[in-house]
């Protein structure tokens, strides 16, 4: 009893809703058809690791990146031109150097940190739409280098790469829900990770330079120092989305990574709600289902496809809840709190994404 | 904090309901119907191509009306669906329309969502090249569906990659142009000319056709330009073109947006073009930009796109009927409709043969030979190779004036284009790029063998 | 003289103390290859030998010495697609340095206002599709413009109005409500237009609009033999134009001056008394309108089709990230930058071999960007954040 009277009522629905969700995932093929298994929710799991990464540095480091793309890109990139062969009936594109995978693997997330290591130290002084805009100048730089670049790609798929796995990952191809726990394991690892790391002291200072970035710098923190190494984690978590995409998708191309594909991941951030980082795998499942069932509907009068569909529920979700699905949660609760008379839980969360820091 | 009033999150709360109650019932497995074929088509509704959406339904969607009973729901909208269509004892059911956006990953996606999500059996499309690349690779995880190419030009899908569950009833992007580099040899007079084409598999695929063409015959290309897609100015690289004078020729390879783009950028860099100096890929007579191209090209050859416009043999004229009986707005001899009509019409033909059946049964079933509009070569038959890739007729083409209208007008009948070009691509050849193929002198099958084609007939002049 | 060498140097050397080996290294090889760059354009290359390809040295034309006609009319091509990147980017940065809004839909009423033009050019000539440039007058080019502008800034005020006004200063909620919108603009546009299409293709077909007759010749300028397209010309000429109307209504009218204040203070600006809700509304539709007119210049030189709402919006991106945002010397200097490096660099970059080397002008374009933005983030003439 005095264990549970220190959590507050909404961590204990919401432990219990995640405690029941994760029962249910893991027991996911079992419940689920196949495609639920192996698109909707390994989509999700990949596309919410993405979104995951953008919404930590976001939440703890008020940083809005739209590099997260083009780091998963240069991942799936450097996996696809690491494992594939070349020759008849191999691939076509890419260097097909014909590497060990489990080599492949690790080298891929080595340089995707590696990179986005460079990539934060050079964006470190920048802050809040100047940060978004050099973020999404590097994401148009990986676009269109991966598509002129021919010797690692060019604008037509790098494919197969599905059939390379390491050993201890095996065939994915024949056995998808492998992959999908593979994918399961990693968004929660990649949760707890961040969780964590928010309250260690790098975390809380992160979260103190998030609030007043001028304060910590003459308190003595080195802010550039702080920001360059969160982009390098939100870039190594990108790196492993990226692997699940290439084993997931099988292929890599520049479309993958373009300016379209950078904005979905931004919407489905926002659709989550950029607050907390749960926000991330909520806001992907969300947009997923979205996209694969607001289908073969048709307005009546103005017409158009169902792009205009899912253009109209996006704008509905933003009018309704700034803060997303997760913020729709949030308010919920404390109305229901306020009416019963409860506390209010807010300690500890990130501020609601109403305003860009500057 | 700010007051938050109960009826404001009624809405949203409405709205999730609704979401659930619309995935819901699809999450969960359902047993699938017997005797019932279910198939997808997939095509384009967004990105450069969005204008080919209705057109590959269409024609697809003709085909299963003439050969398979079919009822068109709507005659002026194909996308409006299809009722009654049967083969082999089986209804064939659309379970839905693909809607890429000429990109890879999105022609994956939505290839999932036909093939996983709807349980399709049996796919017609995609329609662009880079998208046949990515369904191809899809395909070879797949092997119990099968794949009809719809309109894909790039050669990888079934030269390279070539999985055993795909088949294409028509020529990619190189057979296309094939004949073209001779007639520009020997009409025109060319000697040397120079390339520009888009940076992406269907511009390298369709210029890999021109160069291999004008090569083998003698002629040689100085000059490759490549503008990168949706390049907004094309000046820059208009002007790495040789100047005017410098070669006899100028073949341009640049689709969709760029082609009238790119015409007038070289108007404006050397004033007007004098058409004999240039000839085309598809772009300059199909696809819609031919209105906004054609009137500055009257006289210039172009390539073709497996199809024949105003052949007048009694097999092309019987097809063409057939579309406007069920289409009356379909422009029957754009390749985006004949090229859908022919791999839905296979399809039809497998299933009789194979009474409904799908996936190996379907794909032993599925024709090797199929007498389609303008096949005149083998008794009016599209024959497959080996590899399920169509050995087809092509027709170069040449746009006139005649009367107030500009229109196209077929000047040869190459007969029976293979994907090889006489061996120049092999399986293991590298995929046409910007290197490849290499400009040489070559016998093709064809060569010497193109003949005059006057006012929709084929004679028997050889085009010297 | 000497003090002022003195006065220009000194901060000079004191900035590179500020800085420190960390941010000067980067910084000095930034400025060597920035430097090369002019000095290979200008000098170093070579004209092509008369058989086979060259090395590093080798361009199309030489350098601007070998062949200062050439290099002319490259520079005239660059100074003329950055008056048209200038008059779409420049609305983009209005709304953006006023409103603080990242108007994403700016790409979508592009491709909007250039189907309208073509479709109302259709109408007034009754050519049908694929008009001859001598049988269009200058009236019946400005006028389909005038409508489409008049159109596009309605739907923009109506978008501002309905879904920007009540949410002011959730910047990054505007923003994503502007991409749902461009979303639905995008995918009615293609639904709709061309109405006057060749019959039978689908919607979101690449149509042009034709510009006026008298257009259609080249210039002599009478220097090194150089004829340039008089359309071009038209084109600089437009945005020089749009140029300097905006600077007299930003800087000459009452107005302008009230826009200039709310973009450097917003919250003073209301206090004042000033109906700040009313500026920003005529700031949505100016801007909404030069998009538009964007899009009628735009498609005249080119086409407007299905696809190209994305590219003008990363046009109009890329030249406010490289300008500063919110900055009209900014949006001048970043359209004439980045066409400038785009057009130099397909047109200088050496040829290797017959299949090399200005496909890769866009990625060093991109490079350029990301060095200007490395070290003034709030690009060339943007206040810093």
């Amino acid at each position: 009893m005095s264990t549970l009277a220190r959590y507050s009522p909404k961590t204990l629905v919401e432990s219990v809703i995640a405690i029941a969700l994760l029962a249910l995932l893991a027991a996911g093929p079992a419940v689920f058809n196949d495609y639920w298994v192996n698109t909707v929710l390994t989509q999700t799991f990949i596309f919410g690791i993405a979104a995951a990464s953008l919404i930590f540095l976001f939440a703890y480091g008020g940083m809005i990146s739209l590099a997260q793309t083009a780091l998963m890109g240069i991942s799936a990139y450097a996996i696809g031109n690491m494992v594939t062969r070349g020759g008849a009936g191999g691939e076509t594109k890419g260097l097909t150097l014909g590497w060990d995978p489990t080599l492949a693997l690790v080298l891929a997330i080595v340089i995707t940190t590696a990179i986005g290591l460079v990539f934060g130290a050079v964006a470190s002084r920048s802050f809040g739409i100047y940060f978004l805009m050099l973020t999404l100048t590097y994401g148009v730089i990986a676009n269109y280098f991966f598509g002129q670049v021919t010797q690692f790609g060019g604008f037509s798929p790098i494919a197969g790469i599905n059939q390379y796995t390491p050993g201890f990952v095996g065939d994915i191809i024949n056995h998808p829900d492998k992959l999908y726990y593979i994918a399961l394991g990693t968004a929660i690892v990649v949760y707890m990770l961040m969780r964590y790391i928010a309250t260690t002291p790098f975390g809380l200072s992160l979260q103190g330079l998030r609030d007043d970035h001028v304060r910590m710098g003459s308190l003595g923190y080195n802010v550039p120092l702080h920001r360059t190494l969160a982009f390098g984690f939100a870039a190594f978590v990108a790196s492993l989305s990226g692997v699940l995409l290439v084993w997931w998708d099988g292929q890599i191309a520049p479309g993958n990574i373009g300016l379209n594909a950078t904005i979905e991941l931004l919407v489905i951030c926002v659709i989550g709600g950029l607050a907390r980082v749960e926000g991330a795998f909520l806001g992907a499942f969300a947009f997923i289902v979205i996209n694969n069932y607001v289908r073969d509907v048709e307005l009546p009068v103005v017409g158009g496809s169902f792009n205009t569909i899912i253009g109209l529920v996006f704008l509905v979700i933003v009018i309704v809840s700034p803060d997303g699905l997760m913020g729709l949660w949030d308010r919920l609760w404390r109305t229901f709190d306020r009416r019963s008379g409860g506390s209010s839980d807010a300690v500890g969360e990130a501020p609601p994404a109403e305003a860009m820091p500057q | 904090m700010k007051k938050v009033r109960g009826w404001k999150l009624l809405l949203p709360i409405a709205a999730l309901v609704a979401l659930g109650a619309v995935f819901v019932p699809g999450s969960f497995a359902s047993p699938s119907q017997a005797s019932e074929v279910r198939l997808a088509i997939m095509t384009d509704c967004k990105g450069a191509f969005a204008f080919g959406y209705e057109l590959d339904i269409g024609g697809a969607q003709a085909a299963l009306a003439r050969h398979a009973g079919g009822k068109v729901k709507n005659r002026k909208k194909p996308s409006a669906g299809m009722t009654g269509a049967r083969a082999g004892g089986a209804n064939i059911n659309i379970v839905g329309y693909g809607c890429g956006d000429d990109t890879a990953p999105t022609a994956i996606k939505e290839t999932r969502r036909l093939m996983d999500q709807l349980r399709a059996d049996v796919m017609v499309g995609p329609l662009s090249g880079d998208e046949a690349v990515a369904v191809a690779n899809y395909a070879k995880t797949k092997p119990t569906k099968t794949f009809i190419i719809g309109t894909a030009g790039s050669q990888d899908p079934t030269l390279q990659i070539a999985p055993k569950n795909m088949f294409r009833y028509h020529g990619d992007g190189a057979q296309w142009n094939a004949g073209l580099g001779e007639i520009l040899y020997k009409r025109s007079g060319w000697r040397t000319a120079a390339i520009i084409m888009d940076d992406y598999s269907f511009g390298w695929t369709s210029g890999a056709g021109l160069i291999a063409d004008f090569c083998a015959i003698g002629g040689k290309i100085t000059k490759r330009v490549f503008p990168p897609l949706n390049t907004t100015d094309y000046a820059p690289f208009v002007r790495q073109l040789p100047r005017p004078g410098s070669v006899d020729g100028y073949i341009w390879v640049v689709g969709g947006t760029g082609t009238a783009a790119s015409l007038k950028a070289f108007e404006q860099a050397y004033g007007a073009i004098d058409p004999s100096d240039h000839a085309g890929n598809l772009f300059f007579a199909f696809l819609g930009a031919d209105k906004v191209v054609a009137p500055k090209v009257v006289g210039s050859y172009v390539g073709g796109f497996g199809t024949a416009p105003g052949l007048k043999t009694k097999q092309a004229l019987a097809y063409e009927g057939a579309v406007k009986r069920h289409y009356p707005d379909l422009p029957a001899a754009d390749g985006f409709v004949y090229n859908y009509y022919n791999a839905a019409w296979a399809l039809v033909q497998g299933l009789t043969k194979s009474k409904g059946r799908v996936g190996a049964a379907l794909q032993r079933a599925l024709p090797r030979t199929l007498k389609s509009g303008y096949e005149v070569s083998d008794g009016g038959r599209v024959r497959l190779d080996s590899r399920r890739q169509a050995i087809q007729d092509q027709y170069p083409l040449q746009v006139v004036r005649r009367g107030n209208t500009i229109t196209t007008a077929v000047v040869g009948y190459v007969p029976n284009v293979d994907q090889s070009f006489g061996g120049l691509f092999k399986p293991s050849s590298p995929a046409p790029g910007r290197a490849q193929p290499k400009c040489l002198k070559k016998k093709l099958p064809w060569q010497g063998k193109i003949r005059v084609v006057r006012n929709g007939v084929i004679t028997k002049a050889v085009i010297r | 003289m000497s003090s002022d060498v003195g006065t220009f140097a000194q901060p000079v050397a004191e900035r590179i103390r500020a800085w420190g080996v960390v941010g000067t290294v980067p910084r000095a090889a930034a400025a060597a290859l920035v430097a090369f760059s002019i000095i290979y354009v200008l000098f170093v290359s070579n004209p092509p030998p008369e058989i086979g390809f060259g090395d590093w040295r080798t361009t199309t034309y030489g350098s601007a010495l070998d062949d200062p006609g050439s290099f002319t009319q490259i520079l005239l091509d660059a100074l003329t697609f950055a008056g048209l990147l200038f008059i779409v980017a420049s609305g983009f940065s209005l709304i953006f340095g006023l409103m603080r809004v990242v108007n994403m839909a700016h790409g979508s009423f592009y491709l909007l206002a250039g189907y309208i033009a073509y479709e109302v050019q259709q109408s007034m000539t009754g050519e049908g599709f694929g008009i001859p440039g001598s049988e269009v007058n200058t009236w019946e080019w400005v006028f389909p413009v005038l409508v489409s502008m008049v159109v596009v800034a309605a739907v923009g005020l109506i978008v501002q109005q309905l879904f920007l006004r009540w949410n002011q200063g959730q910047d990054l909620r505007q923003a994503l409500l502007t991409i749902a919108i461009s979303v639905i603009v995008a995918d009615q546009v293609i639904a709709h237009f061309p109405r006057n299409g060749p019959s039978g293709v689908g919607g979101g077909n690449a149509v042009s609009l034709t510009w006026p007759g008298w257009t259609e010749r080249r210039l002599d300028l009478q220097i090194w033999g150089v004829e340039y397209s008089l359309a071009r010309l038209v084109m600089l000429a437009l945005g020089v134009l749009v140029g300097v109307v905006l600077y007299l209504w930003l800087y000459r009218t009452k107005t302008g001056m009230v826009i200039r204040a709310g973009v450097d203070d917003r919250q003073m600006t209301s206090a004042l008394g000033i109906n700040i809700q009313k500026t920003f509304a005529i700031a949505f539709i100016v801007g909404a309108a030069l998009a538009a007119l964007g899009a009628g210049v735009g498609s005249s030189q080119g086409t407007v089709a299905s696809g190209q709402d994305t590219q003008w919006l990363l046009n109009s991106l890329v030249v406010v990230i490289i300008g500063g945002m919110g900055s009209l010397l900014g949006a001048a200097a970043g359209s004439l930058l980045y066409a400038l490096v785009l057009t130099f660099s397909a047109a200088y970059l050496p040829i290797t071999s017959d299949n090399c080397c200005s496909q890769y002008s866009i990625v060093l374009t991109f490079i350029l960007m990301a060095l200007v933005l490395a070290f003034r983030p709030q690009g060339l003439f943007g206040r810093a954040g």
